[in-house]
């Protein structure tokens, strides 16, 4: 058994692109309730990886566990084939970002900056190079003198950024490293961070609860939810095909639709509710035939177009509020069974969804997902 | 308050607060202030109306073997009783705030109980324990009391500057690649350096200030300041004796600035990023 | 498989460092703290139930008078034991260790003993009878009283030291009364030293509030420089502080001075060297472990609760004691008790600015170490009170909690 496990093991590290990698990893603090459960995960050389999920759901347990500040309880972690279970974090040479900077108080800026250096046995004359270059790469270059304390909030989350990537590590641990910042400087600092990964080619696992951050900033987003992994996969996926019905309802808006799979086919499902109305969608993984479902709908999706009969799925929905949002409307509506049922509608050409007003509501096959309703572990 | 109109009795209530405070205030300072000008007078008594200048007390204080051996025997105990004190007291704080075990609280408890067992039955109970170990009259007795007596003001400070101490700082430190060692010395020391200095100046105060185990362990030879003017204020008051206090209260404003400084210095580095 | 068993071990193991490397960190303050402070306070409340000193001079007195039943007829045997001991520590030079340990259950105890040996010492004669040459020589040796006094003296623990402590005895039948009135005086002290801690608690309590709300609700400034004048006394010495309320409170003082300028009064107020003297001067001394407390509590309430509260219509006034005051009690109940606690023990300033009906436990306490050598009875008053101190201070640190405790 060890001796099998062991030859695995190296087959499976000498995959291609296999840069960091968690194997069957769990974590327990207690001794009895797991915080996370048989977490399998592989990090590109050079990408950018986000783990989205609610807080508590440990993602922060998993980064502490990359970055050696916890032992994972079962398993094996490893960066660049090699074991680092047990290394102590500062052999690891990781580069990590904490959520409050974690900047030394009693140092300057400049004495941050050059702290990894020095302790890496850098010459003088070289830290003193290397960390100007540090600070104008993040655009601080004169406020090298200053203490942490006397620096505005985004000021330290950047100093935070450039002493982490200073001593070039190849991989960068990041803990909502934006969460102190308010939604103006978050944006601006989302792209930054982007931009300076796209120019260093860094590795980098990125934990964030914030949705609208994971899809701008990543190349794949983990989602995480109560120490599991619920799916993995590009931006662009996660939002469009969720693959269960919390990923749908963790990211972005959803109105969600329940019934019993009377039809399944290739790629697509037909989901009828309790009151007979069948909906056609596109299949989501685990569907069976008979079973329950449920179908996420996101109101962006939806039209409220008159002669809508084009789409494979129409359903009448009566007006019940209309919000109005600037650049788009919201529309309330009862349909389908529910009185919550969200449509977001453009501004121009509105004035007939006036509340009582019963409407045509249609979309796509496509603009649906049908996925199998959870049934708690 | 001041942006509604207030009423006649909220005015008067707050008056009688300003007053009422301002009355205590001068209950607390006052006194110390009004022995001071007593050490320049030129009169043997310790009475006002003020007679006129003179410098002969405190050169009387100065030129006296009694005082003189009083000051050395003050720091020849104060200084290693406050190192003892400050460096056991240091770790102990760190191990009180490593770990959680059975029976923690009762550990701190102890540790600190020196703050509160009258200091009468403590000195009572060395008075019987030294002397089969031949440590009554010793100078070494008096620091181990005092070091006992002083440790739990380090403790209680050097906790609350570890209580307020962001772990993540030595988080970040070791991913930055600094071993645990120059964790402790570079990043954890100099941020509790502030508590664990303002431990030591009180521990220091406490063994500057203390009478009554010096009363009963120690020898005619090792008076202490606190020790004489205790004498002189039972048998002998007299204006040298203001001229002591005077010095003494020098020393008290000039400890007391030190560890405002150090506590203000110890709230900068606490405050953190972003908060 | 077997290494998922290695990491749990491993991770069990990490943790039992920890805590090993935590307890390695404590135990030597710990060790010191046991040797230096517990060890000795032990070691002196053992004292207030040893009574070995008797035993030790007259070893066969000790053993003897222990068979005797009080209320029947003491035994020859007992009487020989007591005529040769006598005599042998008058010899011996030993006999005052016995006459004042028999003193404190006797009165003219010392007497009585001192003067027998005396006799005996000069007389070599072997008696016929112990019993009639004793009693020939004071009658207060066929006494029943005195040889309860012996027994209850034989050691080795006794319950005579704590019993006195309460003004309380063994009558001859071993019952336990009341002292007589003229004997009594532990209960007072007591009663005392309660009563002074309980009246400057009080005053402290009456006089931080007011400072401490302006401290805790003035601007930061304001508020450091006040805080720096409330603790100008803490770290001003005892003993500077005692000599300035005597210079202040005197005879010739400036308060007497003042009041007499303002015709308040025509003579002196005698104001030092008695009850006043200590009350003012223990409150000044222990009203910034009063304020501290309360500020620290004070800057933690919100303003918005009172502007909540009178925006529902409440009146300031009510607002204030239905809203404000509540949320004090915390810092006010922690530093009342440490107060009073500090009070009990205090020695110095009574000894300094009291007179002889103003001393306190204490102050008996390092008497009857020092002065009078009754280690016994110093002992047993000790018992009282730290017994009083550490019930008080568990409920302050239930009440406060440990991690409360706080300097500055
Ligand atoms: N040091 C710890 N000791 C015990 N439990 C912890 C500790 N850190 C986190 N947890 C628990 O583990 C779970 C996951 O926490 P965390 O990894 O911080 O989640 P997230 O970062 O996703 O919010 C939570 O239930 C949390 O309470
Ligand atoms: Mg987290």
């Amino acid at each position: 058994m060890q001796v099998g496990s062991v030859g695995s093991d190296a087959r499976e590290i000498a995959r291609a692109g296999d840069f960091v990698r968690f194997d069957k990893v769990e974590k327990s603090y207690d001794g009895r309730t797991l915080v996370v459960r048989q977490l399998d995960l592989l990090v590109a050389r050079g990408e950018f990886l986000t783990l989205l999920g609610p807080s508590g759901s440990g993602k922060t347990t998993t980064l502490m566990m990359l970055a050696g500040f916890e032992t994972p309880t079962r398993g094996l972690i490893t960066l660049e084939g090699r074991d680092i279970t047990r290394v102590p974090p500062h052999k690891r040479g990781l580069g990590m970002v904490f959520q409050n900077y974690a900047l030394f108080p009693h140092m300057s800026v400049r004495e941050n900056l050059a702290f990894p250096l020095e302790v890496r046995g850098v010459s003088r004359a070289e830290i003193g190079e290397r960390v100007t270059r540090a600070l104008d790469m993040v655009r601080l270059g004169k406020l090298g003198d200053r203490r942490p304390g006397q620096l505005s909030g985004g000021q330290q989350q950047r100093i935070a950024l450039a002493r982490a990537l200073v001593f070039e590590p190849k991989l960068v641990l990041m803990d909502e490293p934006l969460g102190a910042l308010d939604k103006q400087l978050r944006e601006h600092m989302q792209y930054e961070i982007k931009h300076l990964h796209e120019r260093l080619g860094v590795t980098v696992v990125y934990v964030t609860h914030d949705q609208g951050e994971a899809l701008t900033m990543s190349d794949r987003v983990a989602v995480f939810n109560d120490g599991r992994i619920q799916q993995i996969d590009r931006p662009r996926t996660i939002y469009e095909h969720p693959d269960t019905a919390f990923v749908a309802q963790f990211i972005g808006e959803n109105n969600k639709v329940d019934g019993t799979v009377t039809a399944l086919g290739v790629g697509e499902a037909t989901v009828t509710t309790a009151a007979g109305q069948a909906i056609r969608a596109e299949a989501g993984p685990g569907l069976s035939l008979g079973g329950r479902a449920l179908v996420s709908l996101r109101p962006e999706r939806l039209s409220l177009a008159h002669g809508a009969d084009a789409v494979a799925n129409h359903f009448p929905g009566t007006v019940v509020e209309t919000i109005y949002h600037g650049d788009h409307l919201r529309v309330r509506l009862e349909a389908l069974g529910r009185d919550d049922f969200v449509v977001k509608a453009p501004v121009s050409g509105s004035e007939a969804l006036v509340p009582g007003r019963t409407v045509d509501i249609g979309w796509r096959v496509a603009d649906g997902r049908a996925l199998p309703i959870e049934t708690p572990a | 308050m001041s942006h509604a109109p207030s009423t006649l009795t909220e005015r008067v209530a707050r008056i009688a607060l300003v007053v009422s405070a301002i009355a205590v205030l001068v209950f607390l300072v006052a006194p110390i202030l009004a022995i001071l000008p007593l050490s320049v007078n030129d009169s043997e008594f310790l009475t006002y109306p003020m007679r006129g200048w003179t410098t002969r007390w405190y050169e009387s204080v100065f030129a006296s073997e009694k005082w003189r051996l009083a000051v050395m025997n003050s720091f020849l105990i104060g200084i290693p009783a406050t190192v003892i004190a400050t460096v056991l007291g240091t770790l102990a704080s760190i191990g009180l705030a490593m770990a959680d075990f059975r029976g923690k609280a009762a550990i701190s408890a102890l540790i600190l109980s020196p703050l509160v067992v009258p200091i009468v039955i403590v000195a009572v109970g060395l008075y019987f324990f030294f002397a089969p170990l031949g440590l009554t009259q010793t100078y070494t007795g008096l620091i181990v009391a005092h070091a006992a007596l002083g440790a739990p003001f380090v403790v209680v400070t050097v906790s609350a500057a570890l209580a307020s101490f962001d772990r993540n700082l030595a988080r970040a430190a070791a991913s930055l690649g600094a071993p645990p060692v120059t964790v402790f010395r570079r990043v954890m020391l100099p941020i509790l350096a502030p508590g664990v200095a303002s431990g030591a100046l009180f521990a220091f105060a406490a063994s500057f200030d203390e009478v009554v185990t010096v009363m009963l362990l120690g020898a005619p030879h090792q008076r202490t300041i606190p020790r004489e003017m205790f004498s002189g204020l039972r048998d002998s008051f007299n204006p040298t004796i203001a001229a002591v206090a005077t010095l003494l209260t020098v020393l008290a404003v000039a400890l007391l600035l030190v560890v405002e400084a150090l506590r203000l210095r110890a709230e900068r580095l606490k405050t953190r990023a972003g908060d | 498989m077997d290494r998922d068993v290695d990491l749990a071990k491993d991770l069990k193991r990490a943790e039992r460092r920890r805590r090993m490397t935590a307890l390695a960190l404590i135990a030597p303050l710990f060790l010191f703290l046991m040797a230096s402070f517990v060890a000795p306070i032990v070691d002196m409340l053992r004292r207030s139930v040893v009574d070995t000193e008797l035993a030790e001079v007259w070893p066969a007195t000790a053993a003897a008078v222990k068979h005797w039943q009080p209320g029947a007829a003491a035994p020859d045997a007992l009487y020989a034991a007591l005529g040769a001991d006598l005599k042998a520590s008058a010899e011996a030079r030993t006999i005052a260790i016995a006459a004042r340990r028999l003193n404190y259950a006797l009165p003219n105890g010392r007497s009585l003993v001192l003067n027998t040996g005396r006799a005996l010492r000069a007389d070599d004669t072997a008696p016929a009878s112990w019993r009639d040459r004793l009693i020939g020589l004071d009658p207060a040796w066929g006494e029943p009283a005195t040889l309860v006094a012996l027994q209850q003296a034989s050691g080795p623990a006794t319950d005579f030291y704590l019993l006195t402590a309460v003004d309380m005895e063994r009558d001859t039948a071993g019952a336990i009364v009341q002292r007589p009135a003229q004997q009594s005086l532990y209960l007072q002290v007591l009663g005392r030293t309660l009563m002074i801690s309980l009246v400057v608690t009080l005053v402290c309590l009456l006089l931080g509030f007011p400072l401490s709300y302006l401290v805790a609700n003035a601007p930061a400034r304001t508020g450091n420089l006040l805080m720096i004048l409330v603790l100008l006394p803490f770290w001003t010495s005892l003993l500077v502080r005692s000599a300035a309320w005597i210079v202040l409170l005197q005879d010739q003082g400036v308060v007497n001075g003042a009041l007499q300028a303002l015709g308040i009064t025509d003579g002196p107020i005698r104001m030092i060297f008695n009850r006043t003297g200590v009350v003012i001067a223990m409150t000044h001394v222990l009203l910034p472990f009063m304020i501290m407390p309360m500020i620290a509590t004070m800057k933690s309430i919100p303003p918005t609760y009172m502007r909540a509260a009178v925006s529902l219509g409440a009146h300031p006034a009510v607002a204030f004691v239905r809203v404000y005051l509540p949320q004090t009690v915390p810092g006010v109940a922690a530093g009342a008790l440490l107060v009073f606690i500090m009070a009990l023990g205090y020695y110095v300033t009574p000894a300094l600015v009291g007179g002889a009906e103003d001393q306190m436990l204490a102050y008996f306490i390092a008497f009857y170490t020092t002065s009078s050598a009754n280690w016994g009875l110093a002992a047993a008053l000790g018992v009282i009170l730290l017994g009083a101190t550490m019930i008080l201070y568990l409920v302050y640190a239930r009440l406060a909690g440990m991690g409360q405790v706080k300097l500055g």
